[in-house]
Parts: structure tokens; C-alpha cells; sequence
């Protein structure tokens, strides 16, 4: 508050910041370049990623194969750009559900206060006591498999993340004064929660949910690798670390090692571009 | 009040405090945002530094303690007991802020950690720094605390358990924990409540006396600076606008800005109706100036205020201490004044 | 203490805080509030009349906050009652009542950095309150009248808070009140965070907005220098409690309570005695 305050009543001094600004662009310019693969993956792909060829399995790098090919005979290189649309609607399903969710609930619970802040607290803490992984290995053992059902399972263990970092940042700006300037001219606490306090606190609400997505990232990649995730032949970088197990065991990681260093190296990016996020939102100037 | 006597006497290596020529340049800002700042303060002298938010009066009074914002850079002297403190080791500087030159904030409850008690905070920076014994420390606490007027329970207690006044003298007790022969008072009774704020500066001078310290005052409140200090210095744009015996600057400012701030102040014995307002703004920190700061909103200004910055030049003679300002046309100010 | 009260002793004046008066435009009468243990306002009364502008002067915790954060309903009382515009002041609850009550008063607040929201830039402030008040009537006329009638041009318009300096910010933060077309103005210590050659423009804005409109205004403050410049009545409280009440210049100028005594010889001035004011403080 008081740091805030000097930094405000002398303009020269917000500018100062100590940056590691090149480890942001370069994992910015990663997450931007996976998302375009991503979308034009199809058509790029030099083989159908599930096209069998049995005769050059377990293959090294080639000019057919740049990325070598799997124990099934799978071209891995296709495999990867067109697993890289799964493995990040995945995440982005969990963390558009939480995000959305965790917000209304938080929202609700800050704001409205009272019994509704104990009820939605109550509730959230008890899905928190519940480790995210084995709700969804169970809604998947009942439902069987495919994406929707993990994501939703993550969705829901990701959201109280969301909501009690809404709930406490809803809390310190239902106590600033612009909150009680709106009431005093008439606006209704919906008008204000929603128009102004909302928009206040989304930045350091998205810039959470940035990070959790390298989160779910992983924990979808790994109900794929124990075969709870996505159907045996949809192409995704968890079920890929998976095919590869066997050809690791004979002696060729190659179709292992890419999907594995694919996960780490977009978890990562994420995690860095979050974090980023978050700083520069706690830093600005208000 | 004070027991300086001769111009010029409180310069030098007896002075309390000697500023000379001090520049600070803050990074992505166009101007300095201290600008030559000269500024003395002899031992047991009281002197008030004025000025608005902005005009780098709290800057001035925190790079005598060496606490300069991130990538500042200092120019000129900032000399504590003859000492440079520009050019002190990091050993130097924490004997300096232990035991020569303290300061008080503006707000108590913020300079105090609230989980710690009032005894371990007084006594911290002297077993720390200094490695004395905690008996002595306490002892000397209770002793700082008697002077304050405060009992020695307070030692145990939170500062959530006092009130402002009461923190601001266990602030002030803290100040006087090293023995310092210079105070540097940063707005330390804008926090409080009018009556409190009448007890805290009447024990600030009483202290004064009694220990010998310099004290120099930083304040946005030109009655208080009035009502309390033996000379004043009044800050504009990282530059000192005027300096002078209280008394004399006050009754007869010499510089329009001095004039301006002491009309634009709702008293209570000017006439009611319109405050005659400053209009304008002060300039920023990202604008670059060329002549008198002051210039746009001055309605004495003329060519030659714009092109070329006025030194601070002696403008009354006969004064035991001089009485200085940084104007073109102070002698006009003078026809003013006498005539209103 | 109450034979200090000016209303009880002194001669009868048409425009005492006091008095009742059918000009009046806000009549608070017996206000209490009670937060836990301690009294923050404890038996309030006053009149507020019509165009008129009056001071509550006290030191914190003295209840004058309180005191109006009732007067502008963001604070509910136990006691007594609030008239606002000779309305029935009963607790109401609704659109329709809450719209009223914010055509009746509005209020600036102490500190013009936290009072806007720092993302709604100048014009969508002003907007959004006219939206809400008149709909269907010519906003951006509206809004430049206003901008012109606090002193701001178009270009600090569209101009977020940040871009703004602190004197820039509470004229927004006028214009905002003055949007609603409201009788009373409430100032909370609405000038304490401005800069004295600020302030001072403040203040003469806030005098003329008065002449124009003939709002009433009823100004918190602590500072009796600014009291005297822009009140006419001026009640005095400390510890929830009215001590002294009666116009400006004669409390002022012939304070009857210790208390009021003690305020006026705080001020700082040439020639100060703090230690006469520490000591008449303790015997108080």
C-alpha cells in the first residue's frame, strides 16, 4: 500500500523494473507457435498420423520420416502436430470450465458474503480434500473413456484454485472506495460486481488460470499414459509417451523422448508466461 | 530559538547536517528530480523544509540516510558531521543510520512491524549494529521512553495496542535510541489529529534541546513550518525556491511561489471569500525544463524567466542568517507585499 | 456540556443548525450508532437548510465519518432519524428507493486516487451514472456541461484515472456527484489528500458550484482553516457527541466549549505554544 502509494505520487519511478524479458518472448513465441501448429496440423502433417507401416517400424530420422517412426509403424513427426491439438484443448476445456465456474462461485461467495460465502467456501474445501486425479479416474472408470469426461473431472478439481483466489481478491476491492462511490450514486451490487469488480481483478484471475493450463496439461497427459484419457487411436502426446514404453524397452526412444520433451517444454512456456502475467498485473501502476 | 548566529556558520564541518549541490537523477525522467539542492542544519537548529507532493522535499531528507530509490543517481555532497554519506561503505552507512543521523515517518503504524513488541523494536538496531548488551539496550529504551513520556510498560505492548500519538512518540523514542546529532522528521504529524499533532512537535523541540540534535523538518503545512522552525526552506521542482529565518520568509516572502502557497492556504485570519488559488500544475517529472520552474504559473514572470533559471541569490541583507531566493524579479515582489 | 450548545443559550437565528425551518433540505435528529461498545454517534442532531453549507469539524474517531456515511445510507443507523428533502427517511429498500435516495445525496470522498475505479476512463464514468439517472436524454452535452463546470477539458475526457493528478481526480469525482442533479453534496474530508495550492482551487470550484446551483453542501473536515472558507454553520463533535453548534464566524470567532477552544489553538501559527495546547488537551 505504501510502496503503491510512492510509486504513484512520482511517475519516474514506474517505469523501473527489473526484466527477464527474453525468457518471456522466447516461451511466448513457443506457446504462440504450438497453438498455430495446432490448428493447421491436418494439413501440414506429412503422413495420416495413424497410417500404419509396419515394414519401416521402430525406424530412425529420415527424409520420409523426420521424426522417425514408432513400434506400430506410425509416423511420429504427424503424430506430434496432430496430437498437439488434443493435448491442448484438453487443458483449455479444464481450464475454461474451472476458470468460468471458480470465478462465478468466487464471485458470488466474496461479494454476497454471509451464509453463501460459508456454503461455497464449505463446498469448495471439501472437492480441494479430494485429490483431483483420482476424481477423474473415477468418473472415467464409470464413464469409460474419451476426452470429455477427464476434462470435466480436472475442470471441477481445478476450480476451487480459481474460486478462493476470486473470493479473497473480491474481498479487498468490495473494500475500496470506488466500490462505495457506485453505491452512493445507485448502481446495485450486481451492476458493480460485474461491471467494475470483475474487470479489476480478471487480469490476476486469467493470469492464474495461464498457469493452471501447464497443470492440467500434465495431469490429462498423464490419464492418458495410464490409459484412462483419450481412445487408443486418437493422436495425443500422454497416450504417445504410452506407445512408446515398448519401443523404449527395445532399445528406440526416440517416439517416447519427443512427446515427453513436447509436455515438459509446453508446461514450462505456459508456466513463464503466467507467472509473467501475474507479476506485471501486481506491479501495475493503479 | 536557535543559537546559530553568524551567516554561513552552520557550513562547514560543525554543521549537523551540510547539503551542497546535491543532484538526483531518477531513470526514465527528463529533468533531475533533485536539482542543486543546497541545505544546512546546524546542531539544536530547527529548520522546515517545504513543499507540495512532488517537489522532492521527502527525496531530499531520505538521501541524508543514503535511501534512494532503485537506480538513482546522486551528485554533490550530503554531509552528516563532515562526513560524506554519498561516499560511505555499507559498514559507515549502518553506524551513520544507528547512531548519527535518525529518521521518523509520516505514518507510525506503517514504520512499525505489528508482531514484534514495542521493547524489541526500540531495542533491535542497538543490539544488532551496535552489539549492545539487551540489558543496556532496554535500559536505555526505558530511559528514551521516560523522555517521550511514556512508561515502561509499553515496552510490552503491540503497536496495534497504542494509539497514533502514542506510536509516533514511541517512533520518535526510537529516533533518539543511537544518541543521533541529526533528526530528519518526514511529515511526522500528518497522520495525526490536529491536538496530537501540537504534543508531538512540542516534545520534537523539547528534545531538541535536551539531547542537542539538528532536527529538519519536512512538511507540506507552511503555518506549522512557521510555527515551529528557526530557518525554512522551501522546495519547487527538485529546486530550493527560498530559504530564510522563518519570521522574515513568512511575513515577507521573496519569492512568488513562497506567496503564492502562503495565499492559496485557508487561515484563520485571512479574510474570508476566494483563496487566491495557484493555478496550473507543477511540472512533471517527464517534461524538461529550461528557466524558472515556477515560470508557467507565475503571474510576475516575464521573457527571461523562461529562458534562464534564477540562482538563488541573497535578497535582504542585515539578517544575522541570509535570506535567499531563486527569482528574476524578487525586488517586484517586494512593491507587492507592501502594497497589499 | 449541553448549556455549551449555542441552540439552548443563544438568540434565535432563522438558519441555526439547530433550528427547524421548512427551507430545510436535510433534518437529522437523534442520530445513534453503536459499533460494539463504542459510541461512534451518540444523539447527532442537525438541519441542514436548503443551498445552505454546513461543517462538522472533529478529530478522528470523533464520529463525524460516521455521521456521514449514514447521511449518504452506506451505513445504517440505530437510532434516530435521517429526513432527506422533507421524504419520510424511513429504511427503504429497492431500485426506485435507492435511485431517490441518490438523487437526494451525493458524496466525494476523502482520497481522489481510490475513489474512481482505475480502468473506467472520465467520459464512461460520467456515462454510466447518467445512464442510470436519465435515461434518454443527450449524454455527451451533458457530459461536456459537467467537464466544463468542474474546470476539466476533453481532453482529460477520455483519460484514466492514472493519467490524472490528484486535483484532476476529484474534480472527475464532483462532476460525478454533480451528474445525479443532487440537493446535498456530502464532502468527506474531501480536500485533506490535495495539495494546499490544489486544494485552494478545490475550494473556490466548490464555492462557485454552489452559486450556480444553490446545492447544499455539508462538509466533513478536520481542518477549521477550511472550515471557516467554505461554511456558513459548523457543528463541532468529539466522541460521537455535538460539543458546540452555531455559525461559522461566531464559533470561530467566540468558541464556548474547552473543546472547540483547544481545536482553534492547535492550528499552527507564528508564535505557537504546543505545550500550553498538550497540556490543555490532557485537562480536557
Amino acid at each position: 500500500m505504501t510502496t503503491a502509494t510512492l510509486i504513484r505520487r512520482r511517475p519516474g519511478l514506474a517505469g523501473i523494473r527489473t526484466d527477464r524479458s527474453w525468457l518471456f518472448r522466447i516461451c511466448l513465441g513457443f506457446v504462440a507457435l504450438l497453438v498455430l501448429l495446432a490448428i493447421v496440423a491436418p494439413w501440414i502433417a506429412p503422413h495420416d498420423p495413424n497410417a500404419v507401416d509396419l515394414g519401416s517400424a521402430l525406424a530412425g530420422p529420415s527424409g520420409a520420416h523426420p521424426a522417425g517412426v514408432d513400434a506400430s509403424g506410425r509416423d511420429t513427426l504427424s503424430r506430434l502436430l496432430v496430437g498437439a491439438r488434443t493435448s491442448l484443448l484438453g487443458p483449455l476445456g479444464v481450464v475454461v470450465f474451472s476458470t468460468v465456474a471458480g470465478v462465478a462461485v468466487g464471485l458470488a461467495a466474496g461479494w454476497r458474503g454471509g451464509w453463501l460465502d460459508s456454503l461455497l467456501s464449505r463446498g469448495t474445501e471439501l472437492v480441494f480434500a479430494f485429490p483431483g486425479m483420482l476424481l477423474a479416474i473415477l468418473i472415467v472408470s464409470v464413464y469409460g473413456p474419451g476426452l470429455t469426461a477427464p476434462v470435466l473431472a480436472l475442470g471441477v478439481a481445478y476450480l476451487p484454485y480459481v474460486s478462493r483466489l476470486t473470493r479473497s481478491l473480491v474481498l479487498a476491492e468490495r473494500e475500496r472506495p470506488y466500490v462505495e462511490a457506485y453505491r452512493v450514486q445507485g448502481h446495485s451490487g450486481l451492476q458493480i460486481s460485474l461491471r467494475h469488480v470483475l474487470p479489476n481483478i480478471a487480469p490476476v484471475v486469467l493470469a492464474q488460470s495461464t498457469i493452471n493450463f501447464g497443470y492440467a496439461l500434465i495431469d490429462l497427459a498423464g490419464l492418458s499414459f495410464l490409459g484412462l484419457g483419450v481412445p487408443p487411436l486418437t493422436p495425443d502426446w500422454g497416450r504417445m509417451v504410452f506407445d512408446g514404453e515398448s519401443a523404449i524397452q527395445s532399445g528406440y526412444p526416440l517416439s517416447a523422448i519427443l512427446p515427453c520433451l513436447a509436455i515438459v517444454m509446453t508446461v514450462v512456456a505456459f508456466n513463464v508466461v503466467g507467472e509473467r502475467w501475474a507479476d506485471q498485473v501486481a506491479r501495475r501502476d493503479r | 530559538m536557535s543559537t546559530t548566529t553568524e551567516p554561513h556558520a552552520s557550513t562547514g564541518p560543525d554543521a549537523a547536517l551540510d547539503i551542497r549541490g546535491l543532484r538526483l537523477n531518477l531513470p526514465g525522467t527528463a529533468r533531475p528530480v533533485l536539482d542543486g539542492v543546497d541545505l544546512t542544519v546546524a546542531p539544536r537548529e530547527t529548520v522546515a523544509l517545504v513543499g507540495e507532493s512532488g517537489s522532492g522535499k521527502s527525496l531530499t531528507s531520505r538521501s541524508v540516510l543514503r535511501l534512494l530509490p532503485p537506480g538513482a543517481v546522486a551528485e554533490g555532497r550530503v554531509l552528516v558531521e563532515g562526513r560524506d554519506v554519498l561516499a560511505m561503505n555499507p559498514g559507515e552507512l549502518r553506524r551513520l543510520r544507528t547512531h548519527t543521523a535518525a529518521m521518523i515517518f509520516q505514518d507510525p503504524r506503517a514504520a512499525t512491524n505489528p508482531l514484534r513488541r514495542i521493547g524489541d523494536f526500540l531495542t533491535e538496531s542497538l543490539r544488532l549494529n551496535a552489539q549492545v548488551p539487551a540489558e543496556e539496550a532496554t535500559e536505555r529504551a526505558v530511559r528514551m521512553l521516560d523522555a517521550v513520556g511514556l512508561g515502561d510498560h509499553v515496552l510490552r505492548r503491540y503497536p496495534g495496542q497504542l494509539s497514533g500519538g502514542m506510536l509516533q512518540r514511541v517512533m520518535i523514542a526510537a529516533a533518539l535510541m543511537g544518541d543521533p546529532t541529526l533528526i530528519l522528521a518526514d511529515e511526522p504529524t500528518t497522520a495525526l489529529d490536529v491536538t496530537t499533532q501540537a504534543e508531538v512537535v512540542g516534545l520534537l523541540d523539547d528534545l531538541r534541546g535536551q539531547f542537542g540534535t539538528g532536527l529538519l523538518f519536512v512538511t507540506h503545512d507552511l503555518g506549522l513550518a512557521a510555527a515551529i522552525s528557526d530557518r525554512v526552506y522551501v522546495m519547487y521542482a527538485g529546486r530550493i525556491a527560498e530559504t530564510g529565518p522563518a519570521e522574515e520568509l513568512f511575513q515577507r516572502p521573496r519569492h512568488p511561489y513562497t506567496r503564492a502557497l502562503l495565499d492559496s492556504t485557508p487561515r484563520l485570519t485571512a479574510p474570508r471569500g476566494r483563496l487566491a488559488a495557484i493555478g496550473g500544475q507543477p511540472p512533471s517529472l517527464r517534461q524538461e525544463l529550461t528557466g524558472c520552474p515556477f515560470a508557467p504559473r507565475c503571474r510576475l514572470a516575464t521573457d527571461v524567466c523562461t529562458e534562464r533559471a534564477p540562482a538563488l541569490i541573497p535578497v535582504a541583507d542585515g539578517n544575522p542568517q541570509p535570506h535567499l531566493a531563486a527569482c528574476h524579479h524578487s525586488d517586484q515582489l517586494t512593491e507587492v507585499t507592501a502594497d497589499a | 456540556m449541553p448549556d455549551t450548545l449555542r441552540e439552548a443559550g443563544d438568540a434565535p437565528r432563522p438558519d441555526t443548525p439547530g433550528g427547524r425551518d421548512s427551507a430545510a433540505v436535510l433534518e437529522v435528529d437523534g442520530l445513534c450508532r453503536a459499533f460494539g461498545e463504542v459510541k461512534a454517534v451518540d444523539d447527532v442532531s442537525f438541519t441542514l437548510a436548503r443551498g445552505g453549507s454546513l461543517g462538522i469539524v472533529g478529530e478522528s474517531g470523533s464520529g463525524k465519518t460516521t455521521t456521514a456515511r449514514i447521511v449518504v445510507g452506506l451505513e445504517r443507523a440505530d437510532a434516530g432519524r435521517v429526513r432527506v428533502g422533507g421524504g419520510s427517511g424511513g429504511p427503504q429498500r429497492g431500485r426506485a428507493a435507492r435511485l431517490a435516495r441518490a438523487r437526494e445525496v451525493q458524496m466525494v470522498f476523502q482520497d481522489p486516487f481510490l475513489s474512481l475505479d482505475p480502468r473506467t476512463t472520465v467520459e464512461a464514468v460520467l456515462r454510466e451514472t447518467l445512464r442510470l439517472h436519465f435515461p434518454g436524454r443527450d449524454h455527451p452535452a451533458r457530459i461536456a456541461e459537467l467537464l466544463d463546470q468542474v474546470g476539466l477539458g476533453a481532453r482529460e475526457a477520455s483519460a484514466l484515472p492514472r493519467q490524472l493528478s490528484g486535483g484532476q481526480r476529484q474534480r472527475v469525482a464532483i462532476a460525478r456527484a454533480l451528474a445525479v442533479e443532487p440537493r446535498i453534496l456530502v464532502l468527506d474530508e474531501a480536500v485533506a489528500a490535495l495539495d494546499v495550492s490544489v486544494q485552494a482551487q478545490i475550494l473556490n470550484l466548490l464555492a462557485d458550484i454552489r452559486k450556480q446551483t444553490g446545492i447544499a453542501y455539508l462538509f466533513i473536515t478536520h481542518d477549521l482553516g477550511v472550515v471557516r472558507c467554505v461554511t456558513d454553520d459548523v457543528i463541532v463533535m468529539r466522541h460521537g457527541r455535538v460539543v458546540e453548534a452555531g455559525s461559522t464566524a461566531g464559533v470561530l470567532a467566540d468558541p464556548r466549549h474547552p473543546y472547540t477552544r483547544l481545536l482553534l489553538d492547535s492550528v499552527p501559527r507564528p508564535g505557537w505554544d504546543p505545550k500550553h495546547i498538550a497540556a490543555a488537551r490532557r485537562a480536557l
